[in-house]
Order: C-alpha cells, then sequence, then structure tokens
C-alpha cells in the first residue's frame, strides 16, 4: 500500500497545527523577501521578477506541505469513514476528531496560502 | 475605485440580509433539521461560499492597485509639490524644473486635468494628507518621503483635513486644494514668483519691527522666517489658519492677537501685548499681499 | 468507563464535606482580600473589568456630547484628546481583555471538573495588579494627566515630552504592568485547560468554551510580548532618550507602529473568539442539542489564531510601504473573513438542527451576530487597500470597529452575564429588563454608530475634537450622540438588573437553562467547585451521563474528601484526559497581593521617576516573590502517593514535562521568546531602512560577543549537567557544577558587558548604538535572572527541599537556560557577526 511509505502517526496535538503554521511561514517568507527586496534593491542583484518566481516557487513547497498534512490528516481520519460529530469517549474518536478537524485546517490554510501568493500575480513592482 | 466601492456595498448589504433572513428563519420555524443537512449549511454557506466571493474580490481590488498608486509610470510629471505636515499648517512647495521654486502654505493649486506628483514630509510629529475628492490618503512621516500622485478631474475647490491625529488641534488642521484650468493655474503661479505689490508700506515696518519676520517670510520684505506659514500671498487665500477661518481683516487680526484659543497648542505665541492700531495695521497690509 | 463508586453513610459523607470545605474556606473579616479562590478572583476582576468599562462608557459619553454640534466648545481640545485616548486604552486593556480573563478564571475550572486553576495565587497575584495598574491609569484623568496621544501611541508624539507630557508615561508603564498580568494569566490558562481537565474529558469532549480559550491564551502569548518590547524601547527613549523612533538619529517612527499592530490586530481576536466562546455555550443549551459542527468550532478558533498574526499592515496602509506588502496583508486580511463566517454558520446550523428557546441570552446573541456580521462586511471592505486610503483614518473605520467589537464582544458578553448569573447566586436577572435592554442597546447602537459610516464616506477624520458646520457632517453627529445615550440607557439598565437587591427572591434551580456541560454541577453556596471530581464520558454530561449531578454531589468520584487538610485537584494527560498526578495548590495567602502591590508600586514609581522609591519596591518585591515560591512551590509531600477513589492511587508529586511547574516555565519562556525576537526584528528594521545602518560608529566588535556567547553556553552546560548529576544521585557533584554554572553566569555577563562598554558605544547619540545596547541589557537582564535560579537551586539543596527525586526546582531552571542560551546565542552572533557580514 502507497499509504506504507507516509510517515507513521504521530499522537499528539501538535500536528492540529502543522498546517496553519506552514501558513505562517510561507506568510513570513513572502512578505520578508519582498519587503527587503524593496528596501534594499542593491543587495541581490535581482528584479522584481525573481522574487515573483521566488514567491511561485515557496508557494508550491507550501502548497505541498499543506497537501501532505491534509493526506495525513486525511488517513487520522479514516479516510473519511466515519461522520461527525466524533464525540464518542473514546481514543478512537477523538483521533477521528483530530484527523477531520486537522484536515478542515490543511484545507484552510490551503486557501490562505494562494490568497497569500496572488498579489505577486498581480503587483509588478516595489514603487509605491 | 468607485466601482468596488458599489460592488462591495452593494454585495455586502445582500450577504448581510441573506444571512440575517437565515438566522431569523434558524430562531423561529418549526422544522427540524437533521445533523447532516446543517452541517452541509456550514460547508456551503460558511466555508465554500466566502471562500469563492473572497478570493475573486482579493483579485480585482490586487487588480486595480497599481493603477490607483500610479507612480511607476515612466514620464515624470512636469509638476511636483512638495507638502510638510507641521502642527497644525501645512508648507507648500511648487517645484518645477527650470524655475525657482514657489514656497506657499496651507492652499494647493493645481491643473484640472494633469497629473500631480505630491512630495509629502513632516518636520515634527505624524500627520496626513488627504484630498476625499481627489484620491486615497497617504501619511507625513518624520524622517521619510512619502510619494502621492492625483489628478483632478473638474475645477473646484475641495477640503483637505489632516487624517493622523497630530495633537492637541489635529481638528483644526485643514487646507483647501484648488483646482483651476491649466491656463489660469499657469498664470496664478508665475504671479507667485514675484512680491506681492502691496509688500511693501506701513504694515511691513511694524511686521517686522514686532518680531513677526523671526518666524514667517513675506517676499519682498527683511522677513525670512521659516519656522511659521508663508506669508507672502496671504491676502489671496480663501482661508486661514490652515483651513479653519474665513480669510477676513478681522480674523487676521484676531489670529495675531489670541492664536492659542483660535488654536489650542499652537506654536505661535499671542501678540494682544501690541497696541490695536498695530495689530489693525499690520492685519490690514497681511489682507493686501494679493 | 469508571462508573461512580457506592455511597458512603450520611454521617460520612457530612464529614467529607466539612473538611472540603474548611480546606478551601475563604478567609473572614478584612483577611478576605486575601483570598485566592476562583470564583472569588473571577469575580472581583469581572466587577473591576465591568466598572472600567462604565468609566470608559461616560467618557465616550463626553466625546459624543462634544460632537453633537459643529464647532461646540463643551470640553476642551485637550480634554476632548485626553477622553478618547482614555476611552480606547480603557476599554481595550482594561474591559475586553480582561473581563474574558476573568469570566476564564470564574467559569473554566467547573466547566473543566476541575477544583481550582493550577496557579490560584498567580490567578490573585494577576488580579491586584489589573486593578492597581488599570485605577492608576484610569484615574490620571482627574489629575489632568492623561495620556492625549491616542491609544496608539505614534510616536514622534508620543515620546516628546512636550507635547504628551506623563501621561504617556502612566500609560505606558500602567499598561505593561497589565500586559506582564495578562501573560500570567494566559499561562494559568493554558496550562489549565491543558491539564487540569476531569478525567476522561478527551480533547474531543472537551468544552467548546475551552477549545476558545486555550486558543486565546496562546495568540496573548504571542500577541503581547511585541507590544512590551515595543513599550521598552518606548520608554527607554521617553527616559533616557535613546533615539529608537527619533529619526534625527537614526530611528523611525514607522517601528512602533509594526510592534504596536503585530500586537493590535491579533488583540481584536483576542477579545473577539472569547465572546464568541460564550455563544458556543449558550447556543446549544437554547437549542437544547449538542453543537452541529464541533470541529468546525475548532478549525475556526485555530484558523482565525493564525490568520491573524498576518494582519498587521493593513492599519499601515497609508504610510507608504510598498504595494507588494500591503497586498500580502489584505489578501490576509480577507483569508481571516473565512474562518469567521463559519463560525456564524456553524451557531446557525445548530439552532436549525434544534429547537430553539427564545430566551434574554439568545437575544442579545443574535442580536449581537447580526451587528457583527455588518462590522464584518466593513471590514472586508476595509482590508482592502484601495478603499481603505479613502477609508482609513475616518468615521467609517470608527463605525467598522464598533460594529465589530460591540457587535462581537459586549453583546455576547451580556448574554454570558444573563446566562451564567444563576452561578453567581442562584437568582435571576430580570426578563424583562434584560429584553428592555437589548432593545434600547440594539436601536441606540445602530442610531449611533450607521450614520458614522456616511460621515466617514463624506470624509470626516477621526479623532477630531471639533468639525466645520459647513461641510455636511452636522446631522449624522447629532444622531450618533443621541443614539449613544439610547445606547448607554441600555447599558444602565443592565446594570441595575445586576445590581438591585435579589435577597427576596428564591433560590433557583441548580441548572435553570437545563443546559449540558458541568459548570452547572457547581452549586454557589460552596468553594470546592465540585463536590467530587466526575468522570466525564460526554460533551454535555449533563445530558447524557444519568444522574450525574447527584453523583457528584453524593461525593461518588475522584476526591470526595481533603483528609490533609491540603486543596487538591487531578492533573489529567493532554490528549485523553487519563488521570496522572493529585496536584496540591496554594491556598489563601498574603504573597500574591503583597507581591502585586510592590511591583505595582515600583512601576508606579517609575513613572514620577522616583528612583529610590523605584528601587526599594523592585527589591521588596523580588523578596516578596522569592519567599513565595521557596515556601508555595515544589513542596516535598509527606507520602509519595495517595488514593483518589475509585481505587486508584496517584503520585503527589512530578516533575519535568509531567509536571504543570514545567509546562508554566515553557509557555513562559515562548512568550519571553517573543519580545526577544520582536527587539532583533527592530535590529533588522533599522538595517534594512539605512544604507549603512551603524553609521560609522563603532560596533561591539566580535571578540566580546563571541566570548560572552561562549561562556554562557557553558553556563547552560553546567546547569544542565547539574540536573543529570542530581537525578543521578551525586548530589555534591551537582552543587559544585552548579556553583561553577553560576559564576560562568557572572563572568559571561560581564564579557557581554563589556562589547559595547569597551568601543564607547554612546546609546543616546544614535539608534544603531541604542538597540545594541538593548540586545546586551535584554540577554543581562535574563541572565541576572538565571543566576539568581541557580543560586535558588543551591540554596534549595542545602536546605533539603531539592532532592534527587524531588527535583522539580532544577528541571525547571535547567528549562529556563535552554532558553537562555539560545536567546545569548542569538544576541551575540547577531550584535557580534552581522556588522561584519555586510
Amino acid at each position: 500500500m502507497v499509504w506504507r511509505f507516509l510517515p507513521p502517526q504521530v499522537e499528539s496535538l501538535w500536528t492540529l497545527f502543522t498546517a496553519p503554521v506552514v501558513w505562517a511561514i510561507h506568510f513570513l517568507i513572502c512578505y520578508v523577501g519582498a519587503a527587503v527586496f524593496c528596501a534594499k534593491p542593491g543587495l541581490f542583484d535581482v528584479d522584481f521578477g525573481a522574487v515573483r518566481a521566488g514567491i511561485a516557487f515557496a508557494t508550491l513547497l507550501a502548497l505541498s506541505a499543506i497537501l501532505l498534512a491534509g493526506i495525513l490528516a486525511w488517513r487520522q481520519w479514516g479516510f473519511g469513514a466515519g461522520d461527525p460529530p466524533h464525540d464518542d469517549p473514546t481514543r478512537h474518536d477523538r483521533g477521528l476528531f483530530q484527523g477531520f478537524a486537522t484536515l478542515l485546517l490543511a484545507g484552510l490554510s490551503f486557501i490562505a496560502v494562494i490568497m497569500t501568493a496572488l498579489p505577486a500575480l498581480f503587483v509588478t513592482g516595489c514603487l509605491r | 475605485m468607485a466601482t468596488l466601492f458599489w460592488v462591495m456595498t452593494c454585495g455586502g448589504a445582500l450577504i448581510w440580509a441573506g444571512t440575517v433572513a437565515v438566522l431569523l428563519y434558524a430562531v423561529r420555524r418549526r422544522t427540524l433539521y437533521s445533523e447532516p443537512a446543517a452541517s452541509r449549511l456550514i460547508f456551503w454557506a460558511g466555508a465554500v461560499f466566502p471562500a469563492i466571493t473572497l478570493i475573486l474580490l482579493l483579485g480585482y481590488a490586487l487588480w486595480l492597485m497599481p493603477s490607483l498608486r500610479p507612480l511607476a509610470q515612466p514620464g515624470a510629471p512636469t509638476l511636483r509639490i512638495e507638502v510638510t505636515g507641521r502642527q497644525y499648517w501645512w508648507r507648500v512647495i511648487y517645484r518645477q524644473p527650470g524655475t525657482p521654486p514657489v514656497v506657499s502654505a496651507n492652499e494647493i493649486r493645481l491643473p484640472v486635468g494633469e497629473r500631480v506628483e505630491f512630495t509629502l514630509k513632516s518636520d515634527d510629529v505624524i500627520h496626513s494628507f488627504w484630498i476625499p475628492a481627489l484620491g486615497g490618503k497617504m501619511d507625513m512621516i518624520p524622517g521619510r518621503e512619502n510619494r502621492l500622485s492625483l489628478r483632478a478631474t473638474k475645477p473646484g475647490t475641495f477640503r483637505g483635513p489632516c487624517t493622523e491625529f497630530c495633537g492637541t488641534s489635529h481638528a483644526l488642521m485643514a487646507f483647501s486644494a484648488v483646482a483651476m484650468e491649466p491656463a489660469e493655474f499657469r498664470q496664478w503661479l508665475a504671479g507667485q514668483h514675484v512680491p506681492s505689490a502691496g509688500a511693501t508700506g506701513t504694515g511691513a515696518r511694524l511686521f517686522i519691527r514686532h518680531g513677526c519676520g523671526a518666524c514667517h517670510a513675506v517676499a519682498g520684505t527683511e522677513a525670512t522666517g521659516m519656522l511659521g506659514p508663508d506669508l507672502s500671498h496671504l491676502g489671496s487665500r480663501e482661508t486661514l489658519g490652515a483651513g479653519i477661518l474665513p480669510n477676513s481683516q478681522d480674523n487676521i487680526a484676531r489670529f495675531i492677537a489670541e492664536p492659542d484659543v483660535i488654536k489650542p497648542g499652537v506654536q505661535m505665541p499671542g501678540f494682544d501685548m501690541l497696541p490695536p492700531d498695530d495689530i489693525e495695521a499690520i492685519a490690514s497690509w497681511l489682507k493686501g499681499l494679493k | 468507563m469508571s462508573a461512580p463508586a457506592k455511597k458512603l453513610p450520611k454521617a460520612d459523607l457530612e464529614a467529607q464535606a466539612e473538611r472540603l470545605r474548611a480546606v478551601w474556606a475563604n478567609p473572614t473579616g478584612w483577611r478576605y482580600w486575601t483570598t485566592v479562590n476562583n470564583t472569588q478572583i473571577g469575580l472581583w476582576y469581572a466587577s473591576t473589568a465591568f466598572a472600567f468599562m462604565l468609566f470608559a462608557g461616560v467618557l465616550a459619553l463626553i466625546v459624543r456630547a462634544q460632537l453633537a454640534v459643529p464647532d461646540n466648545d463643551l470640553v476642551s481640545a485637550d480634554f476632548y484628546n485626553q477622553a478618547f485616548t482614555l476611552h480606547g486604552t480603557v476599554m481595550m486593556f482594561l474591559f475586553a481583555v480582561p473581563i474574558f480573563e476573568a469570566v476564564a478564571i470564574f467559569l473554566l475550572p467547573p466547566m473543566l471538573g476541575a477544583r481550582e486553576l493550577p496557579f490560584p495565587r498567580l490567578g490573585a497575584f494577576g488580579f491586584w495588579s489589573f486593578f492597581l495598574g488599570g485605577t492608576f491609569v484610569c484615574g490620571s484623568i482627574f489629575f489632568n494627566a492623561a495620556p492625549s496621544s491616542g491609544w496608539f501611541m505614534y510616536p514622534p508624539l508620543a515620546t516628546d515630552k512636550e507635547l504628551s507630557g506623563i501621561g504617556a508615561d502612566i500609560w505606558l508603564l500602567g499598561l505593561s504592568f497589565i500586559e506582564v498580568a495578562s501573560i500570567a494569566a494566559a499561562v494559568e490558562l493554558i496550562v489549565g485547560i491543558m491539564k487540569c481537565r476531569a478525567p476522561g474529558m478527551r480533547i474531543n469532549l472537551m468544552p467548546l468554551f475551552a477549545w476558545y480559550l486555550l486558543i486565546v491564551a496562546g495568540m496573548i502569548l504571542f500577541a503581547f510580548p511585541p507590544l512590551i518590547a515595543g513599550d521598552i524601547l518606548f520608554e527607554m527613549q521617553r527616559m533616557f532618550d535613546w533615539p529608537f523612533f527619533d529619526p534625527a538619529r537614526g530611528g523611525d517612527p514607522l517601528l512602533w507602529q509594526h510592534l504596536f499592530w503585530i500586537f493590535g490586530h491579533p488583540e481584536v481576536y483576542i477579545i473577539f473568539l472569547p465572546a464568541i466562546a460564550l455563544m458556543a455555550m449558550i447556543v446549544p443549551t437554547f437549542s437544547q442539542r449538542p453543537i452541529v459542527g464541533y470541529s468546525w468550532i475548532v478549525l475556526a478558533a485555530v484558523g482565525t489564531g493564525f490568520l491573524s498574526f498576518g494582519l498587521w499592515v493593513h492599519h499601515m496602509f497609508a504610510t507608504g510601504l510598498p504595494q507588494i506588502s500591503l497586498a500580502f496583508f489584505s489578501a490576509a486580511s480577507e483569508a481571516v473573513a473565512i474562518p469567521t463566517a463559519v463560525q456564524i454558520f456553524v451557531f446557525i446550523a445548530t439552532m436549525l438542527a434544534g429547537r430553539v428557546i427564545f430566551s434574554t441570552p439568545m437575544l442579545f446573541g443574535t442580536g449581537g451576530i447580526a451587528i457583527f456580521i455588518l462590522g464584518g462586511l466593513t471590514g472586508v471592505m476595509v482590508a482592502l487597500a484601495p478603499f481603505d486610503w479613502q477609508a482609513h483614518d475616518t468615521y467609517f473605520v470608527v463605525a467598522h470597529l464598533h460594529y465589530v467589537l460591540i457587535g462581537g464582544m459586549l453583546f455576547p458578553v451580556i448574554a454570558g452575564i444573563y446566562y451564567y448569573y444563576p452561578l453567581i447566586d442562584a437568582k435571576h436577572l430580570s426578563d424583562r429588563m434584560g429584553r428592555s435592554a437589548f432593545w434600547l442597546m440594539f436601536v441606540g447602537f445602530n442610531v449611533a454608530f450607521f450614520p458614522m459610516h456616511l460621515a466617514g464616506l463624506r470624509g470626516m477624520p477621526r479623532r477630531v475634537f471639533t468639525y466645520p458646520a459647513d461641510v455636511g457632517w452636522d446631522w449624522m453627529n447629532l444622531l450618533s450622540t443621541v443614539g449613544a445615550f439610547v445606547l448607554a440607557f441600555g447599558v444602565l439598565v443592565v446594570v441595575v438588573d445586576i445590581l438591585r437587591p435579589k435577597h427576596r427572591q428564591n433560590r433557583g434551580e441548580q441548572n435553570p437553562w437545563n443546559a449540558g456541560t458541568l459548570e452547572w454541577i457547581s452549586e454557589p453556596e460552596e468553594n470546592w467547585g465540585v463536590r467530587s471530581i466526575p468522570h466525564v464520558e460526554s460533551r454535555y454530561p449533563l445530558w447524557d451521563q444519568k444522574n450525574l449531578a447527584r453523583d457528584v454531589n453524593d461525593g461518588r468520584f475522584y476526591l470526595p474528601d481533603a483528609e490533609e487538610g491540603r486543596r487538591e485537584g487531578l492533573i489529567t494527560s493532554v490528549l485523553d484526559g487519563d488521570p496522572m498526578q493529585v496536584l496540591r495548590v496554594g491556598g489563601t495567602s498574603y504573597v500574591a497581593i503583597f507581591s502585586a502591590v510592590s511591583l505595582g508600586a515600583a512601576f508606579i514609581a517609575l513613572t514620577f521617576h522616583w528612583w529610590i522609591a523605584t528601587a526599594v519596591s523592585a527589591i521588596v518585591c523580588f523578596c516578596a516573590i522569592l519567599y513565595w515560591l521557596w515556601t508555595g512551590t515544589a513542596e516535598i509531600p509527606e507520602k509519595p502517593a495517595k488514593d483518589v477513589g475509585l481505587g486508584l492511587t496517584l503520585p503527589l508529586y512530578a516533575s519535568g514535562p509531567a509536571s504543570v511547574g514545567w509546562w508554566a516555565m515553557f509557555i513562559t519562556m515562548v512568550g519571553d521568546s517573543t519580545a526577544f525576537a520582536s527587539l532583533v526584528f527592530g535590529y533588522f528594521f533599522y538595517w534594512t531602512i539605512h544604507p549603512d545602518f551603524t553609521a560609522g560608529i563603532a560596533g561591539p566588535g566580535m571578540p566580546w560577543p563571541m566570548t560572552s556567547a561562549v561562556l554562557f553556553l557553558t553556563a547552560w552546560a553546567a546547569t544542565f549537567a547539574a540536573r543529570q548529576l542530581n537525578a543521578r544521585g551525586f548530589v555534591a557533584g551537582m552543587r559544585i557544577v552548579l556553583l561553577l554554572g553560576l559564576m560562568l553566569t557572572l563572568v559571561a555577563s560581564a564579557a557581554g558587558f563589556a562589547g559595547p562598554w569597551s568601543h564607547g558605544m554612546d546609546p543616546t547619540a544614535h539608534v544603531y548604538p541604542a538597540i545594541v545596547w538593548v540586545l546586551v541589557i535584554w540577554v543581562l537582564a535574563h541572565a541576572a535572572v538565571g543566576a539568581v535560579m541557580q543560586a535558588y537551586c543551591l540554596a534549595r539543596s542545602f536546605a533539603g527541599r531539592l532532592t534527587p527525586v524531588y527535583d522539580m526546582d532544577i528541571r525547571n531552571i535547567a528549562l529556563y537556560w535552554h532558553f537562555m542560551a539560545i536567546t545569548a546565542a542569538i544576541a551575540f552572533a547577531v550584535i557580534g557577526l552581522f556588522p561584519e557580514a555586510v
């Protein structure tokens, strides 16, 4: 099975935050990268096109990472085997809840990363 | 820009009405919905619909952005106006290649139909420059120089308030922007290069003797102070005290005597210890500086 | 599954209850004020915050009265500026954030089935800090000394002593004091929610209120420290003329705006989420069914928590930053609307799937949501830079923010008051008064704030004390003023309803709304929270677990007794709520109030530059805190474990990650590191805005900083080794190594100081030496704390309070030193290596 190549399931609350953390890192890279480029254009000797390309690259990376987190969450959710509310007092249902919530967060982060990348599509220069 | 506003306002009103209608329905109705049906509502109305709407709206706004601040466009504008914020007035300098700069204050004139580029600075605290009728605002930040590009499409006088809180009399800091036909504007600007015809006279002597020249400049006299507004053509301005009083001789006299009553926290000291006749003479002379 | 134990005979139960009651009793007489019980502290906290809200409301009425007609001269310009500054400051810092801390302290323990939060004395300390700081800040207006530069305190206006006077110092120091208290509350809430839930309460069964509060407390941890860092820079400029925001000497006013809004925007969600959390408790109760979309709420809370940190620049759209930067923040500001929409539809879905009882709390709740949606939609508008360039700093934004905050926060809070009031004294608030209050507030609010949208679109700027008559804003402002007074009258009705005597009313039922969550078990007459700690098997235990309330009150679950005369609660595991430890919490004590008062005295004395008083108060506070730690923490129990009932025996002591103290340290240090990161951000910020950010001034060089970094790392290694030695039983070796570590810390500090000192860096000359000094001082201050900790552990070891088995102290300080080592390494690498690299 292809699922065996995925990392093993982690028993932790932290996995819930993976996708949003990826969004945060992507956001910081885009913002800091562009801000430093605009403040110190001489530093890197590249043009704005390179900044846009860099953002595109970072976006692809971030989206793949979120996709992976989403797939892992989907697995934890039992590939959608059961519907919410997942409120049984069992370890199994607790896991399903975590998986479902993580999957939702991965979805939101995916959209948020796309929205963060949109500016690079439309804005073509630093000038105020 | 106006399209964006109307799209958002009407769209927002519709969404508000729709959501509140569903909310009221949820409170009032008698039928019970199943949990899966209710969950679908969360998914479609709470997540999918806003996500799509917002991505479209964001794309539209981002697409608008570069054209609203068109500073990257090639071809330097012929007229550059440098405006410096001070507590609580504006220094205005008109810069054109090949001619000496024209210094003025608290009133900005610009030609209709031409793009004018503003350089915005501040000498003390943060102010914000805004002519609501012509376009968005831009802060004036000490140590930084901001740029803004505006174009008036029809003649008229517009009010421009300071929009960043800048101290006690923030509310009393405004200017008027007068958009004029280009020819008329050039003629006016040329007139600003020469001292006012009324620059000599008794008033001028009193003005110098009482020390007004330490802070104010009047072209054609010994008064060259830079701390306060330039008064070279004060009589031709529409307002006094940075857009707060009608320009009349009485108001000028009042401002000389008790500026801190008219404008709390103002830098200028009151000159009510001067003989009333002197104040009247100075006021009359200033009003004559067309 | 844990079934309740057999019921004991009546006499035994009475004896148990008597012992419990004695242990949890409040002190009497004037010593009542030294209590630390969460119920009392929560109530005091909430009442104080509510009183500050009323005070700020009166200021708002003065503001509205002044603006009723053009060219009005009811109050002077200066007083008006003080009034609106204090209105914003008090509403944000002294009402909106503290009220949620108050509600959380009051509600969380019963809701989680816990007896107390893990650090009750810390909670009391937080309350007294808040009370003192808040009174100090509010009181200033009676001496005409209130801050008057706006709640955002932009330099240079607020750094200029001529222009802003002592009010700015009062703002900075008074609020810094409160920010520290907020972080203390955040630590307490995070640990409480993660570790102190009733057995069986897995994370998928946790009440939604707790989920929200967990996220909000986490947000505080990342949002408040940047402001604290900003406050430090700001106060250094005001007090010692270090030019962080002075462009003439390389500073930049914009750095403050960044730091302020990195705090300021998450702050809005820190305010909004707990109020929505109240709604998430109220809506299921009055729909008489479990919430639909529990996981969606978790998505919304976590998603909002993260996205809200990507919005701060939308307050700076007009500052002339590059368009691309603005665009990123526009994007995140739009994205955050998605989780917000999800929350609203979760409530609607729950109502659709249940039978709605339209009570007073629901009236306030739905009314608030209707208002909030409008505020959210205008938020979507102003988040787009092109529109914001018009709307920014106009009354449009005033309208927007009040729609968001009053609809999203004040209305739900009042819904919460009507809902939870029976928990305070088992009496009800009046339904009739509640409904009239609602309609007055709802109509008054809309009449007051809707016209502001129009005034803003017509160009009326914010923060103006007057406006001319001929620009067409007259009728809108008059209408707003009328509406504001109607709104205030509505609030007054609520206040009267709360304060009117209710002793003639009969005691109501235990659970009047037939709610499903645990807080409705607790009896207002008793201080112990729950009679016995239940085993939870449902999200709504009172609906799903038959006879739960009766069994709990019959003492048939965990810890029904207090044989040793100690206040005890259970520690459970994070994910599944498995019982792990019995936690003994601190009881009534002077230390909390004493420490808060002395710390407050230090801050207040500092405001007036009374240096000696400051130093004395600081030393007193330091000693008080040491005494507090020495006598009240890491206590070695008289036996290793105890029987908690239902056949379960749990240890009485834990150290390392199994203990709450370790987590508290970890969480505190995460917040601390955020503040440090903000200072480092400042360093690089200055680098980006200048072609040569050193301005040709000599830096600290490479040798000293590198030496210091290496020495600090050795000190860290020594501390870590001491921990290991102690755990292996080599007590003497541990003492020697720890002493060595202490000396290394002192030498490392001297080396760190020597860098900028030996190069004669003058912090008042330019911003470069100033920011280097700030980083060095930050490290040195932390080293001083680290040294005190090392000495403390030595003393504890000699006093026999730290042993190889009972090693909580040294494990906690080793954790501190991990952070310390990272801080020192980064700080010295930045100041020592970076200038060489560029």
